[in-house]
């Protein structure tokens, strides 16, 4: 989604239209910046976006807090792999559970929000085996884990259709 | 959320009191957007966090924002994929050593 958002501000620079996706995107994350507390990236997008112009890129930075990989994250992402899910796209699911955000010191978030239509169909079809397989796991964990829950995905059209 | 009725001739009626809360003119171009969810109509005019950031350049700022996006522009979609696959995080056991105890310290 930050990509969409970016490159919807990249058009405007040139005084070009915004594609459907960028145009989605863009005011999607308008509308959740209004509402939501907190705005997560991952840690590698937060990366990225440090490596691309200020311009651009800071006010992204400055509006949003990078999470950070808990223990257990990849332990997690390793099993969504098993529901045919892309490794990168496991990591990001991953972060909605076990991305920790150290200066409030909370875990997990309550929903991703995401341009990837067929990421959000493939969890919703694939949830009551997957909340299974994340309840096994988690009941392994050590205590301060049991706070660990379940994202939401909601594509930036389903946020718009809520607008 | 509001509901729209097609009429007859496949014409979207929007309900006057949302023309009036988003302040539509005749001649206002809408976005239909057709997703898996359905179709969705929004104004497609700039969000507010968008032009808040475009509000905020000064000239040349705004000069150098242009330089920047042509730069982007010129990428071709490979390598706009390749520039925000960068350092992708592996899911290997191997990489874990990066990852934090909850609760933090």
């Amino acid at each position: 989604m930050i990509r969409r958002v970016y490159e919807r501000r990249v058009r405007l620079a040139l005084g070009k239209p915004p594609t459907l996706l960028q145009a989605e995107a863009a005011n999607s994350y308008a509308y959740v910046a209004s509402i939501a507390n907190r705005l997560y990236i991952t840690e590698q997008t937060a990366n990225i976006l440090k490596l691309r112009t200020p311009n651009f890129a800071a006010p992204l930075l400055a509006e949003t807090r990078p999470l950070k990989k808990a223990r257990y994250l990849r332990r997690w992402a390793r099993r969504l792999t098993d529901f045919a899910f892309s490794s990168e796209d496991a990591i990001v699911l991953a972060y909605g559970s076990f991305g920790l955000d150290v200066t409030s010191k909370s875990i997990g978030v309550d929903a991703i929000v995401t341009t990837d239509v067929r990421l959000a169909e493939h969890y919703e079809r694939r949830h009551a085996e997957i909340r299974n397989r994340f309840s096994d796991m988690v009941v392994n964990l050590p205590e301060a884990y049991a706070v660990v829950r379940l994202p939401q995905v909601l594509t930036t059209a389903a946020i718009l259709s809520i607008v | 959320m509001e509901k729209l009725t097609v009429d007859a001739e496949g014409k979207i009626i929007i309900p006057p009191e949302v023309i009036q809360k988003r302040g539509l003119q005749p001649g206002d171009e809408l976005t239909l957007v057709e997703s898996a969810e359905g179709l969705l109509v929004y104004d497609g005019g700039i969000d507010a966090k968008t032009l808040a950031w475009w509000n905020r350049l000064d000239d040349t700022q705004r000069l150098l924002a242009e330089d920047d996006a042509r730069h982007y522009e010129s990428l071709s979609e490979q390598e706009r994929d390749a520039l925000w696959k960068q350092e992708a995080d592996s899911v290997e056991i191997e990489a874990e050593s990066d990852e934090l105890d909850f609760p933090t310290n």
